[in-house]
């Protein structure tokens, strides 16, 4: 049994000519174009979009300028109205205070009990009273709106 | 209220006049040629807001203000009413910002007959951006410098200062 086995052996060996060399170079993709092309491809399509941005920029600059210059033409105008409207409320609210007040003993109205409030500014100077004293007679609805959501109704 | 009875305050008589009733897109519309219209009493409104810094001794001024800004748009409504119109409600429906720039055509003719019945030409652009030399009969302002006293003055010892009770209390009573 053993003699037959060894007959029929056959030595696995290279074959002739030996194997095909092992492909380890390193393969380099086909250049699309030329350093020097790619380059200046890049540096005048940049240069062309910069200098479109330049002119988009001076254009709305322009309108800037336009629609500035209206704001400023209208600013008397609107501060006229302002003012007037500013003044108004504080007569309205000063007359509400006087009212409001009128049984409490010792009360003068803009004082804390005859003390002022700003003791070293002139006495005929209005300093501007804060938010919450301005709409202290009106409805709260009317302070959130103007000061948490910008909105003056 | 920091508003006493001493304080003068206009009457509600002295404040109220006829105000212009005219919406946003309207005033933007108009706004170049009403600052070439009343150029003159604008500026001595603003000057004197810079100048006081007090709305009550600028209400001559304001009044002069609203009455120009009403008597150009009347004189607008009498001769431009459709140019007008047209033009400001291309302005209002054109963008959400009230731009001027999609609405050049209806400007040109609106411009074209203010130019025509009211003689007012549009300023040149950027016209109110520009700094311009007042020339008005205000007096120049006088600029006070602040003058300091010799210190220390009214400065006591510590010891011989006066320590009076706090007047409504402390806060942190718990800790005297």
């Amino acid at each position: 049994m053993a003699s037959t086995t060894a007959q029929n052996f056959k030595q696995d060996m290279p074959p002739e000519g030996g194997y095909r060399k092992v492909n380890f170079a390193r393969v380099f993709p086909k250049p699309f174009a030329s350093t020097r092309a790619l380059v200046g491809t890049y540096l005048v399509s940049t240069g062309i979009g910069f200098y479109l941005y330049l002119l988009n920029d001076k254009e709305i600059d322009h309108y800037q300028i336009e629609s500035r210059s209206a704001l400023i033409a209208l600013k008397p105008l609107l501060d006229a109205e302002a003012d007037r409207d500013y003044l108004k409320q504080l007569r309205k609210n000063r007359d509400v205070e006087n009212k409001l007040m009128k049984d409490v003993k010792g009360w003068k109205t803009g004082t804390y009990y005859g003390e002022p409030v700003y003791k070293t500014v002139p006495k005929e100077k209005i300093i501007h009273p804060s938010l919450n004293e301005y709409y202290a007679h009106a409805d709260p609805k009317t302070l959130e709106n103007r000061a948490y959501w910008h909105k003056n109704l | 209220m920091v508003v006493t009875n001493n304080h003068e305050l206009p009457t509600f008589e002295e404040l109220t006049v006829e105000e212009v009733p005219i919406s946003t897109p309207g005033l933007r519309a108009a706004a170049h040629h009403i600052g070439k219209y009343c150029l003159e009493v604008n500026d001595e409104f603003m000057m004197c807001k810079e100048d006081t810094n007090d709305p009550r001794k600028c209400l001559n001024e304001g009044k002069a203000v609203t009455s120009c800004a009403l008597e150009f748009f009347r004189k607008l409504k009498g001769n431009c009413y459709d140019e007008f119109q047209i033009y400001s409600n291309c302005i209002d429906k054109s963008s959400s910002t009230l731009d001027f720039q999609p609405c050049r055509k209806t400007q040109a003719v609106y411009d074209k007959c203010v130019f025509e019945k009211l003689g007012i030409e549009r300023p040149e652009h950027g016209f109110f951006c520009k700094p311009r030399v007042y020339t008005g009969n205000r007096p120049k302002p006088v600029e006070e410098l602040t003058v300091f006293s010799d210190l220390p003055v009214g400065l006591k010892d510590f010891e011989d200062e006066e320590r009076p009770p706090a007047k409504y209390g402390i806060r942190n009573w718990f800790m005297k």
